[in-house]
């Protein structure tokens, strides 16, 4: 079928060259050849597009003259990258983050009295309250490298699991989290799922919830798939809503 | 399913910057701005592997920094998709000395006061320099619409300027960038 011819007015030219970017950059696109042979020919569309140019150069300046908080970049890198923020992601206005989690965790921290001998269903009970936030996580460091994870962990004296599981090595880490509950520490690392669900190891020092003997195959509990394993002294729990036919090679 | 082509550094280096003032064109609220700039930075960390196509992460950047502004306010209004014709472009002339003497708060104010259809297609124009295509492809429009949205949008925004600077063309003190950035 051939392609319609439309005429080139100088009208259209100037519609056309409303978006050519006044830097140069769109030099090179056949889109706004006969435009601009337009305006070779025409002195007063060349007029227009050049006093077009002038102002677009003088706006952009205008605008990028505008400088972002000078702590803004940090910021983003420190959570992308690794270096460790006391500050994480600020997210909560725009978001509405962290809310839940905020306050289940205040809750959790005041209303519970230390114990040398958390049970497991209390350890079950925080777990479930740092996920309950529903919208985003909020994590110290957010990056794609399980190493970065674990490294940041570590300086923050945060149990790790002794050995990530193979399957787990090869899936892209989202990011990790210490967390203080009860005067104890545990960890959080997030997976991304191939499926675009995530995968959250919580590690605990198990002494620390005194005799536990966790359940050995998957639960189902409030939607969420849950899977407990002894690594020496650390107790890994496995959470995630990803259907049992996704996790069953990684859980 | 890691992206070993996005070095999520060097994207931060580059585009957080342009990101923001978008994000601050967009919110008014330097605080905000910074808020959804690093979110947009931790939705494209979380979901790196699904980039296919590194030299879409830019465009990528500000569709998603739009859509999480606007399921944020939870804006729906509806922004009419405009015929692919010729315009009027009779705006007013601007002097190249009165625009010099414009500072960085009044151009982003006027770019403010543009009409909501056709301001985020101008401010993705000046403030992230994307081309029309990469336009279209951010807001999900036609070029046709693109173009029209784009010279609309310079019109009205010449026409603002131009009302801004016989108001008050005796009081507009130029700032250094260091005092641009104080602000």
């Amino acid at each position: 079928m051939k392609k319609q011819q439309i005429e080139m007015t100088n009208e259209r030219a100037k519609l056309l060259l409303s978006a050519y970017r006044h830097n140069g950059a769109d030099a090179q696109d056949p889109f706004f050849r006969e435009a601009l042979e337009q305006a070779a020919r025409d002195p007063e569309l060349a007029s227009w597009f050049a006093n077009q140019r002038g102002f677009d150069a003088m706006i952009s300046e205008k605008l990028q003259s505008v400088q972002p908080p000078a702590t803004l970049k940090s910021a983003i890198l420190s959570g992308i990258q690794g270096s460790p923020s006391r500050h994480p992601f600020p997210l909560g206005q725009l978001l509405g983050l962290a809310a839940v989690l905020v306050l289940g965790g205040i809750l959790l921290f005041v209303t519970r009295p230390k114990n040398e001998g958390l049970p497991l269903a209390q350890y079950q009970s925080a777990v479930f309250a740092v996920l309950s936030e529903g919208t985003a996580l909020q994590l110290d460091l957010v990056t794609s490298d399980l190493s970065r994870a674990q490294q940041y962990l570590s300086r923050k004296a945060a149990p790790r699991a002794p050995e990530i599981p193979a399957s787990l090595r090869q899936l892209p880490t989202v990011g990790c989290r210490a967390i203080g509950w009860n005067g104890k520490m545990m960890s959080l690392t997030c997976f991304s799922l191939p499926g675009g669900e995530l995968l959250h190891l919580f590690v605990i020092d198990a002494k620390s919830l005194g005799e536990i003997a966790p359940p050995g195959d998957i639960q189902e509990i409030n939607g969420w798939h849950v899977k407990f394993r002894r690594q020496n002294d650390m107790l890994l729990m496995l959470v995630s809503k990803a259907p049992l036919s996704e996790l069953s090679g990684y859980i | 399913m890691r992206n070993a082509g996005l070095d999520l550094e060097v994207i931060v280096d580059r585009l957080y910057a342009p990101l923001y003032r978008f994000a601050l064109s967009l919110t008014k609220s330097e605080v905000e701005a910074a808020d959804l700039t690093q979110q947009t930075f931790l939705i494209l960390a979380q979901r790196s592997h699904q980039i296919k196509d590194v030299s879409k992460v830019k465009c990528w950047l500000f569709t998603t920094l739009r859509r999480e502004f606007l399921r944020v306010v939870r804006t729906h209004a509806i922004h009419p998709t405009l015929e692919f014709q010729p315009d009027i472009h009779d705006a007013p002339a601007l002097s190249e000395d009165a625009l010099r003497a414009l500072d960085a708060k009044t151009v982003l104010g006027a770019l403010r006061e543009v009409e909501p259809t056709y301001r985020t297609a101008i401010e993705l124009y000046y403030l992230s320099e994307l081309s029309y295509k990469e336009i279209a492809e951010t807001l999900e429009i036609p070029i046709g619409t693109v173009m029209s949205r784009l010279s609309r949008g310079k019109e009205q925004l010449r026409a603002i300027l131009a009302g801004a600077i016989s108001e008050s063309s005796n009081k507009i003190i130029p700032m250094s960038r260091d005092e641009e950035a104080a602000n």
